[in-house]
Order: structure tokens, then C-alpha cells, then sequence
């Protein structure tokens, strides 16, 4: 699938088959994370990735917005004190919260080549899920992704008009 | 209502109830950062988890779940087209106002 296809095709999956996630595609999800870019390369972020039942369950004991019951969770944390650190104050305000979100877009769009639906979920609460997920103080989960095989089919897309998003040369045209 | 066979152990009736006060609290907590359209769609799921827990406990409602149908139908444009999901309330609720009409025999006036 290409990368195109891949992007058109996603959308979310709020209901799963019971059936775990294989050896390769958890791979590949963790390959998408290590090769995706950071603002100044600083690399602050990390990432959990879950597939224990028991505490899948727990986690979505904690997380109202996270849907039917995934085959995997990929907790996105950020580190505010790394990315000072490592990317300086711009980092640690705003860049470590856009690196998160270019890791989640990999993470998802590897996960839709190969034939794994996702949701992003940032509704949960983060101090419960920190604890569950064992995460230091200084790492914080900011988002989700559920991962696993859709038993549903998608809702049909809806976006705004390309006008609406999309300017020319200057805001408007 | 109705009594039916318990279908689940104590134990995992005990989870369940676990799930479903988690749930309830921290939907609640993150309301208060959410958007607007969130709180009518938390509250549907949490009436939709309760019958759940009542059903897995054995206690059953014809009429509620008659009057869910309209909510059930409606629930993914809870955010996408929130008038219609208003709408959607407004049919349940009446199918609920029709129960309640019907059990009084205030119906049959």
C-alpha cells in the first residue's frame, strides 16, 4: 500500500477482533517510533508499548475515551525535563508535544499498511494511567493508540472542504 | 423490569463494577477540559455501561432498552452532529415518557 492509499484509508477503530497483535507488526510499530523524526534530534520522548490483557484492562479502566478492547496500547510520554535538556525551551513547551504527534501518525500509518486499524485516544486520566504504566515522574503519557484488528467497519469519513484547510500563497486564496 | 439468570460470576461482576465506576470518574473529571459536545455522549455511555452491569447482574428493562434504540442508532454522530444526537435524546426520551404514561394507565384515559 502506498503512502497515500495508507493515509486515505485509515480511520479509527473503536471495536476489535480478540486476536493478538504478530511478532512483526509490533516490530515494525516499534521501528516506525525509533525512525521518526524530533525537533533538534533530541529523541525526548517515550513509549510503552502494551499488550498484557490485565493491564490493558487496567489502563482502560482509566481511559473513558478508549473504545472497544485493543490487541495493543502505544502510550506516547513526554519528558519535559529531556527535552530542556536536549532540545532546549522550545522543546520543552511546544516541540516535545509535535514530536509525539509525528511518532503517532508513523505509528498509525505503519499500523494501516499492514493491515492493523488504530484510534489515538488522549481521553484518559494521565496521573492513573502513569502509575499503571509504572512511567518516572518527569514521564508523562500525553496520548494513545489503540492498535488491533477492526471487527467493525469504519465510519465514513467526513473533512472540510479543501478551501477551508488549504490556502495558496497567502491565507484565503 | 425483569429478573433473569445471573450469566457472570461475582468476581467478574466485582471487575465490572470496578470498570464501570472508573469509568464514570474519570469521564467525569476530564469534562471539566473537554469539548461541550463530550458530556451528552459521556452520559449516554454511562447509562449504556449501567444497563450492561444491570443485565450481567440480571436485572433486565424492556421498556429502557426499547426507549436506548433511538440513542443506539445516533451514538457515532454524538460529536460530529450533535443537534441530531439532541434529537435522537428527544425520541428516547419520549419513548420513556410513553413507559411511564403506560405504566400509570394514564394512557388508557
Amino acid at each position: 500500500m502506498d503512502v497515500l492509499e495508507t493515509i486515505k484509508t485509515r480511520r479509527s477503530a473503536r471495536s476489535f477482533a480478540d486476536q493478538p497483535l504478530g511478532p512483526h507488526i509490533v516490530e515494525a510499530i516499534e521501528e516506525a517510533i525509533l525512525y521518526s523524526p524530533s525537533a533538534s534530534n533530541a529523541q525526548e520522548a517515550h513509549v510503552v508499548i502494551v499488550q498484557e490483557k490485565a493491564r490493558i484492562r487496567q489502563i482502560k479502566r482509566f481511559a473513558q475515551g478508549l473504545s472497544g478492547w485493543p490487541a495493543a496500547l502505544v502510550i506516547l510520554c513526554s519528558n519535559r525535563d529531556e527535552a530542556l535538556a536536549r532540545g532546549g525551551i522550545d522543546s520543552a513547551e511546544t516541540l516535545r508535544f509535535i514530536n509525539l504527534g509525528v511518532a503517532a501518525s508513523a505509528v498509525m500509518l505503519t499500523a494501516q499498511s499492514l493491515g492493523v486499524a488504530s484510534c489515538p485516544v488522549r481521553s484518559f486520566h494521565g496521573e492513573s494511567v502513569a502509575a499503571i504504566a509504572g512511567l518516572p515522574e518527569a514521564v508523562r503519557p500525553e496520548l494513545m493508540i489503540s492498535l488491533g484488528y477492526a471487527d467493525q467497519p469504519p465510519r465514513p469519513k467526513t473533512s472540510k472542504l479543501l478551501r477551508e484547510m488549504i490556502s495558496y500563497e497567502q491565507y484565503g486564496n | 423490569m425483569n429478573s433473569t439468570e445471573i450469566d457472570v460470576s461475582r468476581e467478574e461482576l466485582h471487575e465490572r463494577l470496578m470498570d464501570f465506576a472508573a469509568y464514570v470518574l474519570t469521564s467525569a473529571r476530564a469534562l471539566y477540559r473537554e469539548p461541550q459536545s463530550y458530556g451528552p455522549m459521556r452520559l449516554a455511555d454511562t447509562l449504556e455501561k449501567t444497563l450492561e452491569l444491570l443485565r450481567a447482574a440480571g436485572v433486565q428493562d424492556e421498556a429502557v432498552d426499547k426507549a436506548m434504540t433511538a440513542v443506539r442508532e445516533s451514538r457515532p454522530l454524538a460529536m460530529t452532529d450533535p443537534e441530531r444526537f439532541a434529537t435522537a435524546l428527544d425520541r428516547s426520551i419520549g419513548r420513556l415518557v410513553q413507559a411511564t404514561l403506560s405504566e400509570s394507565g394514564r394512557d388508557k384515559e
